[in-house]
């Protein structure tokens, strides 16, 4: 039991899935509908967006950058996509022409950050804008709708009779970069130029490379939310993405991704993301207003992070004290040696 | 001695102040240019009632900033004291002038909240500040259901005597929110550049153990500025509620980030120990009154985020380049020095 508890608290990642697994029980108890399988899977399904958003941020939070353009981002790609499929595009030219513009606009702020030396929350909320203006001057400002319901139904391809299709996506890309991230060759440099950037420099990992690299993939990420997007709410609004960028740090946060660099994984973001995202369900399910939804948001970030903060300096605590006691037994030995010489 | 007073004249031409005036005076030339009803000067001081929040939440979010913090609730505080405002005068019945006073509290209090998890707990301040930010603009939604009228709407007929506030005029021609703004930056000047306490956020700033075996209470200074920040946000939800003549509870759901863009243009450095409130001060009305000339020059609302984020980038990216070029010539006059 001791050992649960201390694997839960010190893996941050452990301590979400507690707290994901805690809220869906509770929820539960006080009304069993919402344990149905057919439930859990539309809020799964419901939390592909943020999913994909939260990885791509993880990414770049991960190098001790931040990135607060991609609900920009989002909005800009699912106009482009959602319009080119409109005008009769195939699906496959207009996701390459979607994920391109988020490649180049994380590029953008990958070269603003390492070569012009720009701090990453300046850069990225620059961008956030330009490309927020770009969405109206693309659009001229209308609604990009009368999709084709063949691209609106992409939605409901389910494989094996439950999976959904973007669902398996989502899960197959956390997969994919949680492999990427802890067994390829290069993966672990991200984490370490989060956790001591000279010391990466140093040891000869290409720093400036590689955090241009988590911004372009976190734009491509972005991009693929924003395909994903268009099909599910088969519309794009010129506000479309709007705040999406703060919810996407939240569900990083709530995950265990540390803002300081260095700590934290993809497994944790995507379980923040669907803590985010099911709680207007949650509410709804115990017959609250749905007005509380971002008030519990902000509650259970405040909360989540202020456990983990006690929790982190508990053991710290108890580290150093471990540390001194060890030392003073080892002064304590070393003296009473000193003194069997001298007698 | 020449050289000293060669030296101190170009400090002063080459201070991003004098930078961010060239800007608004640039700014001025040009949208007078293209619209001459832009240079009247009612036109031209009425504008700010546009930005007001903006510049008043800005001052106080560089001091949070130069203790190298930051804070990014304050859009969402404007909204919850205006809903706050209003639902104790409307649906409490109180006197408008009790129901400012709990109004400026309840800023406070949030500010503090902030404060406290920052700086006490431990916890990082853009974390905590974002929590705060759904928090807060989540509670000034649940506020507004609570209220008799409806959400929608909004709760409006404010007293005069309120009205006054930001509607009112000085002399005939100035607008009040001017005034409240020029009361503002001095306080906010005299505070940081002026007191103790100012000298206290800046050491915080560049090395809170060093404020700390000073014997500064760092912790309790950090803070302050925290609970600081959350006041001026409260204060610009009671005069934008005043100036708009209702309250709503997105009133400042779109004031995160020209906040943060008017400190960082104003020259706060985001890793803390540097800026100044007149900087702020200036890069909030160059940012003001560039998205009101634009207006003014027939470009729609939406498309104001282009010249806005370009300005941000550029402006700060020349600042960069700046001071890395400053870097050689600091290391030959310490060689010569020494």
């Amino acid at each position: 039991m001791n050992r649960i508890v201390r694997a839960i608290t010190q893996t941050r990642e452990l301590f979400t899935v507690a707290f994901l697994i805690i809220l869906f029980l509770g929820t539960g108890i006080v009304n069993p509908s919402f344990l149905a399988p057919d439930n859990i899977l539309l809020c799964l399904n419901g939390s592909v967006i943020y999913i994909l958003l939260a990885i791509g941020v993880s990414f770049v939070i991960t190098t001790g950058d931040i990135d607060v353009s991609v609900g920009a981002t989002l909005g800009l790609t699912a106009a482009v996509c959602a319009t080119m499929i409109r005008d009769g595009s195939s699906l496959i030219m207009a996701s390459i022409t979607a994920l391109t513009i988020g490649a180049l606009i994380g590029l953008v702020n990958g070269l603003g950050v390492t070569k012009l030396r720009i701090p990453a929350i300046i850069m990225t909320l620059g961008v956030n804008g330009l490309v927020r203006g770009s969405i109206y001057v693309y659009t001229e400002g209308k609604w990009v709708e009368n999709l084709p319901a063949v691209f609106k139904s992409y939605g409901q391809i389910t494989l094996a009779g439950f999976v959904n299709l973007f669902l398996l996506i989502t899960v197959l890309i956390v997969i994919g970069v949680y492999l990427y991230l802890n067994k390829g060759k290069k993966g672990k440099y991200f984490a370490a130029i989060g956790d001591n950037m000279g010391g990466a420099t140093l040891i000869g990992i290409p720093v400036d490379k590689t955090r241009i690299l988590a911004f372009v993939l976190c734009g491509v990420f972005a991009a693929l939310a924003g395909i994903i997007f268009a099909s599910k709410i088969g519309f794009v609004t010129p506000t479309a993405g709007n705040g999406y960028e703060m919810k996407a740090i939240a569900a990083c946060v709530l995950g265990g991704v540390s803002l300081t660099g260095g700590v934290g994984s993809v497994i944790g973001a995507m379980f923040g993301a669907i803590i985010m995202s099911s709680i207007s369900r949650i509410l709804v399910f115990l017959q609250f207003s749905s007005n509380w939804d971002d008030t519990i948001t902000g509650i259970l970030l405040i909360i989540i992070v202020v456990a983990d903060a006690l929790i982190q300096k508990h053991f710290k605590e108890k580290a150093r004290r471990e540390r001194l006691a060890a030392r003073d037994l080892k002064a304590l030995r070393a003296f009473e040696e000193m003194g069997g010489d001298a007698e | 001695m020449n050289m000293i007073g060669n030296l101190n004249w170009k400090k002063i031409i080459f201070r991003w102040e004098m930078a961010l005036i060239f800007i608004l005076v640039m700014e001025i030339i040009i949208f007078g240019s293209i619209n001459p009803r832009f240079l009247k000067l009612p036109v031209l001081l009425g504008s700010i009632n546009d930005y007001i929040s903006i510049c008043i939440i800005a001052l106080f979010g560089t001091i949070v900033m130069i203790t190298g913090g930051i804070d990014i609730s304050g859009g969402a505080i404007v909204g919850l004291t205006s809903m706050v405002l209003g639902l104790l005068w409307q649906d409490a019945g109180l006197n408008i002038w009790v129901a400012v006073i709990l109004c400026l509290l309840t800023g406070v209090l949030c500010g503090a909240l902030n404060g406290f998890l920052i700086s006490y707990v431990g916890v990082q301040a853009m974390v905590v500040t974002l929590g705060g930010m759904f928090l807060y603009s989540g509670l000034a939604v649940v506020l507004s259901t609570l209220s008799v009228s409806s959400a929608y709407e909004g709760i409006s007929g404010f007293p005069q005597a309120f009205i006054r506030i930001a509607g009112g005029k000085v002399f005939g021609f100035i607008p009040n929110p001017f005034i409240i703004f020029l009361i503002l930056v001095v306080i906010a000047y005299v505070l940081l550049h002026k007191s103790r306490f100012g000298r206290y956020v800046f050491l915080v700033g560049v090395n809170p153990n060093a404020a700390d075996f000073s014997g500064i209470n760092h912790r309790f200074v950090s803070m302050f500025t925290y609970m600081l920040s959350g006041l001026s946000a409260s204060v610009a939800g009671v005069v934008l509620t005043s100036y708009l003549g209702s309250c709503r509870a997105d009133l400042g759901n779109e004031l995160t980030m020209p906040i943060v863009t008017a400190v960082v243009l104003g020259g706060t450095a985001i890793t803390g120990g540097r800026g100044s409130i007149i900087g702020t001060a200036l890069a909030a009305i160059v940012i003001g009154l560039l998205r009101f000339g634009l207006q003014m020059s027939g470009v729609s609302t939406q498309y104001l985020d282009i010249p806005v984020g370009l300005l941000l980038i550029v402006a700060v990216a020349a600042r960069g380049a700046s001071l890395y070029m400053k870097r050689p010539s600091f290391a030959a006059k310490k060689q010569k020095a020494v």
